[in-house]
């Protein structure tokens, strides 16, 4: 049994133009100590997944309409609200993209951090203080001490975004949720706080689902990937074998799409056209109209996430050896 | 928060109040006529002999500014004047009055705020359900209805229908010898109906403030960080939203405090509460100047000190403005 499964996740929301499907039959897992990385473009349900395991879907508009988020067994979905913060922080717990804003402006760093030791485990306020300014001296950030009294708005983006995993992982959770942890901060600082990820895992055995839509991170990051497109799984496999032989052309786009360095190749390359809105959805394959292998078929009929003979993937090109 | 800022909106409020001195200043001498005949006429009677004097008292007869600087150097010693009509010394009047009002407008300004804040962070708990409606027709309702008929239906309500809370003054006689708790809790039984009359028109407002700044919040990244930690929904209503939400909150209870003020006037007046608004409302029926501009002073140094509280406590709350 894997630490984490999802099984079969619907997740719909009401909106201005009616009931839309944001997540269709998702399944996934993901090992203890395992990364799994979740990429797509954005709108195809990335965050709706994670916040989904969070227990943290705006409901309404949202509504969990079918599935299980298994952690170890226990159904999530059906789990009661005050069972569901005993583990939101203490067992999973979320990295966000934006560390300028995740933080709030009228608490010292320090206090945040310590608030969320004391809603998990029974210290006083000056033991999870303390606590919290060590988790701040492991994350990397220098002179800890002092740090830990500063207000948000007094550190960078980096040190922000560090102080952030320090929170998420300062109760141990067996599940961290890294929602494209990298992306508003430099290059540099994102290889740093890649390499901190790891660390953090390797420290403390954690599972990791990195949700990104930069390959470069999925491959310094994951050990499987799935890749998602408009609310499905459209792919999955171990990264090296999605890296290297990507199967559903959406795959193939987003890997064909990886600038390399000291190549000639000047022109960056794109996938045409964009996402549909989730409230267009046809019956067919919802990437059909930005695919060069489509046929009427696809327009006609979802294919199902099967393998076809290297790894699973939801594609009728692929079943039929078009590709 | 560094002593520099301080000192300096100190020194804002100090101009601000000599402004306020020489407007009061110009007050008398805008009226229509010659000031010693205002004075004169509302005295009664005004022989050229009494208007002399009346001069030579005032010291009317000395160039414009020469006045000023003496008026200024008055009330800068404590010095507002002689009430005509209760022929005391301003200062004295004001100071037996100024506790009663200080003591209604405080308690109306955190019964309206802590009252308010509580419905409209209820409200922004589930922005489209029942109690949401509820403070937006109590809002509007409580903004709309003016202040001295709130006053009156409460004194018919609770007078002759529902006999619970006196309607009139501020201490029952029968208890001029008791004890000083006894006191206190018969001032207190005083100041229900008249602190809430004047609280439900404010009241209304921080509670559609409230709600609106709520809601901003609840949307916020790291309102969505304290749910991911764990934290109950209490707490991140109450601590981490209401923290933030609170700016602009405090923003509007500085501004709204010179209103409290001046529905305070109303208010005494309806529950003839012994404080500065019935002193106001009586000398401004009587035309008793000396006594109006003392108010007035006195009202506008509140409202200074308020601005002033306001503007600290805003730094107090958000730890972005400190240091700046």
């Amino acid at each position: 049994m894997a630490l984490l499964e999802i099984e079969n996740l619907n997740v719909t929301f009401n909106t201005r133009h009616g009931k839309v499907t944001a997540l269709d039959s998702v399944s996934m897992h993901v090992n203890a100590g395992e990364t799994l990385g979740v990429v797509g473009e954005s709108g195809c349900g990335k965050s709706i997944t994670a916040l989904s395991v969070m227990g943290l879907i705006p409901m309404p508009p949202g509504r969990i309409a079918g599935g299980e988020i298994r952690l170890n067994g226990e159904n999530l979905v059906t789990a009661s609200d005050a069972r569901m913060r005993q583990l939101r922080g203490a067992e999973v717990a979320m990295i966000f993209q934006e560390p300028m804003t995740s933080l709030n402006p009228v608490f010292t760093v320090g206090d945040q951090i310590a608030e969320a030791i004391m809603l998990h485990q029974n210290v006083s306020a000056d033991r999870a203080f303390k606590d919290a300014v060590a988790l701040l001296d492991r994350v990397g950030i220098p002179s800890p001490d002092s740090r830990a009294r500063n207000y948000p708005h007094q550190l960078s983006g980096g040190m922000r975004q560090r102080v952030m995993i320090a929170m998420a992982v300062s109760c141990r959770p067996k599940v961290l949720i890294a929602d494209e942890p990298t992306t508003a901060l430099d290059v540099t600082v994102q290889a740093q706080i890649f390499d901190l990820l790891n660390e953090i895992q390797r420290d403390f055995g954690a599972a990791i689902i990195m949700i990104t839509h930069d390959m470069g991170a999925i491959s310094e990051m994951a050990d499987r990937v799935a890749v998602m497109y408009a609310g499905r799984v459209i792919e999955e496999a171990r990264a090296d074998d999605v890296l290297d032989t990507p199967q559903h052309p959406y795959a193939r786009g987003l890997i064909s799409c990886i600038p390399a360095l000291g190549k000639d190749d000047t022109e960056l390359r794109e996938i045409p056209g964009v996402v549909p809105p989730l409230h267009m959805l046809g019956a067919g394959c919802a990437f059909a109209d930005r695919c060069d292998y489509a046929q009427e078929r696809c327009r006609r009929e979802k294919p199902a996430l099967v393998n076809h003979g290297h790894h699973p993937a939801a594609c009728h090109a692929v079943e039929e050896g078009r590709i | 928060m560094n002593s520099s800022y301080l000192l300096r909106r100190i020194g804002y409020g100090l101009v601000l109040m000599l402004c306020v001195v020489i407007l009061n200043f110009l007050l008398i001498r805008l009226a229509p006529g010659d000031p010693a005949m205002v004075i004169a006429g509302e005295m009664g009677g005004a022989t050229e002999e009494m208007l002399e004097s009346i001069r030579e008292e005032y010291g009317l007869n000395k160039p414009v500014l020469t006045q000023l600087a003496i008026y200024v150097g008055n009330v800068a010693r404590g010095d507002l004047g002689q009430s005509f009509f209760f022929d005391q010394p301003v200062a004295s009047l004001i100071a037996q009055r100024v506790g009663p009002t200080i003591l209604l407008v405080i308690v109306a300004q955190v019964l309206s705020i802590v009252i308010g804040v509580v419905l409209g962070v209820l409200a922004a708990r589930k922005p489209n359900g029942l109690m949401s409606g509820f403070v937006s027709v109590f809002a509007t309702i409580g903004y709309a209805v003016p202040v001295f008929w709130t006053g009156i239906m409460l004194i018919i309500l609770f007078a002759s229908i529902l006999p619970i809370f006196p309607v009139e003054g501020m201490q029952s006689v029968r208890l001029r010898d008791a004890g000083p708790l006894a006191k206190a809790l018969d001032i207190a039984h005083h100041l229900v109906l008249p602190a809430f009359t004047l609280a439900i028109i404010y009241l209304a407002q921080y509670a559609r403030l409230s709600r609106a700044s709520m809601l901003e919040v609840l949307g916020s990244d790291y309102i969505r960080t304290a749910r991911a930690k764990g934290a109950s929904q209490r707490s991140v209503l109450f601590k981490h939203a209401l923290r933030n939400a609170a700016l602009p909150i405090l923003t509007v209870a500085g501004l709204q405090f010179g209103n409290l003020i001046s529905g305070a006037l109303l208010v005494e007046t309806v529950f003839n509460w012994p404080g500065m608004g019935r002193l106001a409302f009586d000398s401004i029926l009587r035309r008793d100047y000396p006594t109006i501009m003392g108010v007035l002073f006195f009202a506008s140094a509140m409202v200074v000190v308020a601005n002033l509280l306001t503007d600290l406590s805003y730094r107090l709350a958000d730890p972005r403005l400190r240091g700046k």
